[in-house]
């Protein structure tokens, strides 16, 4: 059968991958961020020490539901549990980790082949920092007002944000996901598929090649990203346009009568439910 | 010698694994009898939703500097654990107080201090709202009231196992990397090539024992599905009589208005302020 070719995982083994990949890189996330990053002069290395974890489990099993489950993780672990939830902007950092760590398990058609294993671990580790770079610098070119007008800044961003790329990829690519990748990947391969009870992949019992859709996927999610990070910082533009014209005090009032009617309709909305709910229990 | 030697090993200790385990756990389990654990989660993320959100579209610094002092007195009534305040602190530093030096470098001058000043403000008012909410809330309570306003049951299942597996996950970690310790033959660290060794040899042990996690937590995560398929879990997922009988705990009571309303009057003021200034 067609079918028998892909390394097929049902809904429940899909779940075991999400659950495996989220608990460990969870887990893994939640150290790094407890431990002060570490600044050599200006700058900040935000090295992600852990990114083989999910990088191995996609090499090995269902690409999207560890891509998946590792950014989940982060965000549930790291993020949520110890209160350092970003809001919005937390999109930008799930969608990046998941296109970096997917494109990374879907290069890889044999984990026998540590040639293939070792670019395919850089090339996500360089996708995942390439896309939070090019998001980092737009962030700052319009969260601050009059970027140009400021002297030095728009250099400075740059120099800064490019340096750090450069570092985190040689420092976290080589490191931190090279390294540790091609020692797990061989050693995991045909010991961990059994434990969730799917077969290894192999070069026959491979997922086809990276699809046209597929990219066309994650380039639609970076964007969405991009959007959402815009929407987390940069909405206020537009108001500070708007209050050009308005009196910034009128505006405000008006912004606070938005928010009040907003949360009001949330209560209202809430008790009505609360009464629906009760009458239904009657 | 000894005595700073004794000293400077004893801060080392303090930064152990055992010291961020009873943070993280303090912090996700040790205060769910604030006023602020005690509110209901719906109108707790409301409440987030508009000092999360707000501060970033306004520049005006008394309105900021007084939805920063509220905020920074709800983070007091949490009872947020001291590491979580300390990573706050540098976070905000790292992502602007870094930038005002750098633009000072390449020929900035003071003009470049107010725009960053505000954005400062910004950041810290934000970020300390989430520490409030996400942190001073039992995470079972977050995930039902997430689940309340729709999001997926992916994401709520997996903050309450992440609650429940949390203890246990870091404990075998820990025990795996002492199990390799115990066995290792660390490098001679006193001179600075031994230090570099040492430092390698301590990453490789965390790397190596990730391979005995990985293959644990495999048999545990299937065992984990097996037991929600037993139970129905993806029936009970999509199932609205299964959701609205988990939801039925929550309940909004006088406490939570109160809290709504105060935060209003705090806004209010501090609006008036800023207009009449």
């Amino acid at each position: 059968m067609a079918s028998n070719k892909m390394q097929q995982a049902n809904q429940s083994q899909k779940l075991m991958i999400f659950v495996l990949t989220m608990a460990l890189y969870g887990l893994a996330t939640l150290f790094t961020e407890l431990i002060p990053k570490f600044q050599v002069g200006i700058v900040e290395f935000s090295v992600e020490f852990f990114l083989f974890i999910p990088l191995t489990l996609a090499m090995l099993f269902d690409p999207m539901s560890a891509a998946l489950g590792a950014a989940t993780g982060e965000l549930v672990f790291s993020e949520i549990m110890l209160g350092q939830f970003g809001g919005l902007g937390e999109i930008e950092k799930f969608v990046t980790v998941t296109i970096g760590v997917y494109v990374a398990g879907r290069l890889v058609a044999d984990p026998k082949n540590r040639k293939l294993v070792g670019v395919a671990a850089f090339a996500g580790t360089a996708l995942q920092l390439l896309l939070g770079t090019i998001v980092d610098i737009l962030k700052v070119q319009f969260a601050i007002e009059d970027f140009e007008a400021v002297a030095g800044l728009p250099e400075s961003v740059f120099f800064t944000e490019g340096f750090a790329f450069v570092n985190d990829l040689l420092f976290s690519g080589i490191l931190f996901a090279l390294l540790p990748t091609l020692f797990l990947v061989p050693r995991l391969h045909g010991k961990i598929e059994p434990l969730l009870g799917m077969a290894p992949r192999s070069e026959k019992i491979s997922l086809g090649k990276l699809s046209a859709k597929a990219v066309l996927g994650c380039v639609i999610a970076f964007a969405v990203a991009i959007a959402a990070e815009f929407l987390a910082e940069n909405g206020m533009a537009i108001i500070d346009w708007e209050a050009d014209w308005a009196e910034s005090g009128t505006a405000m009032a008006v912004a606070m009568l938005v928010a009040a009617i907003a949360s009001v309709g949330v209560v209202l909305a809430m008790r009505t439910k609360g009464t629906k709910a009760a009458q239904k229990g009657v | 010698m000894k005595a700073v030697e004794k000293l400077s090993e004893s801060i080392f200790d303090k930064l152990s694994i055992d010291f961020l385990r009873n943070q993280v756990l303090k912090n996700a389990y040790g205060n769910n009898d604030t006023v602020i654990a005690g509110l209901d989660p719906r109108i707790l993320l409301v409440w987030y939703l508009f000092f999360g959100i707000v501060p970033w579209f306004v520049s005006d610094v008394t309105f900021l500097l007084g939805c920063f002092v509220l905020v920074a007195v709800t983070t007091l009534m949490a009872h947020v654990a001291g590491l979580i305040l300390f990573l706050f602190g540098l976070g905000v530093f790292t992502q602007t107080g870094y930038l005002l030096i750098v633009t000072l470098l390449f020929g900035g001058d003071a003009t470049a201090v107010a725009p960053l000043l505000v954005l400062t403000l910004k950041v810290a008012t934000v970020s300390l709202a989430s520490v409030t909410v996400f942190s001073g809330m039992d995470p079972d309570k977050l995930a039902n009231g997430l689940m309340w306003y729709g999001c997926p049951e992916r994401l709520s299942f997996s903050i309450s196992y992440a609650y429940r597996m949390l203890p246990i996950l870091m404990e075998e970690f820990q025990n795996i990397l002492l199990s390799y310790r115990l066995r290792g033959n660390p490098p001679e660290h006193e001179t600075l090539m031994g230090k570099i060794k040492y430092l390698i040899y301590q990453l490789k042990v965390i790397i190596h024992s990730f391979y005995p996690l990985m293959l644990n937590t495999a048999k545990r995560s299937r065992t984990t599905v097996e037991v929600l398929e037993i139970k129905g879990y993806r029936y009970a997922a999509i199932n609205k009589d299964v959701k609205k009988i988990k939801l039925a705990s929550l309940q909004v009571t006088n406490n939570d208005l109160l809290f709504l309303s105060l935060s209003f009057l705090w806004v209010a003021v501090t609006v008036l302020l800023s207009t009449l200034i």
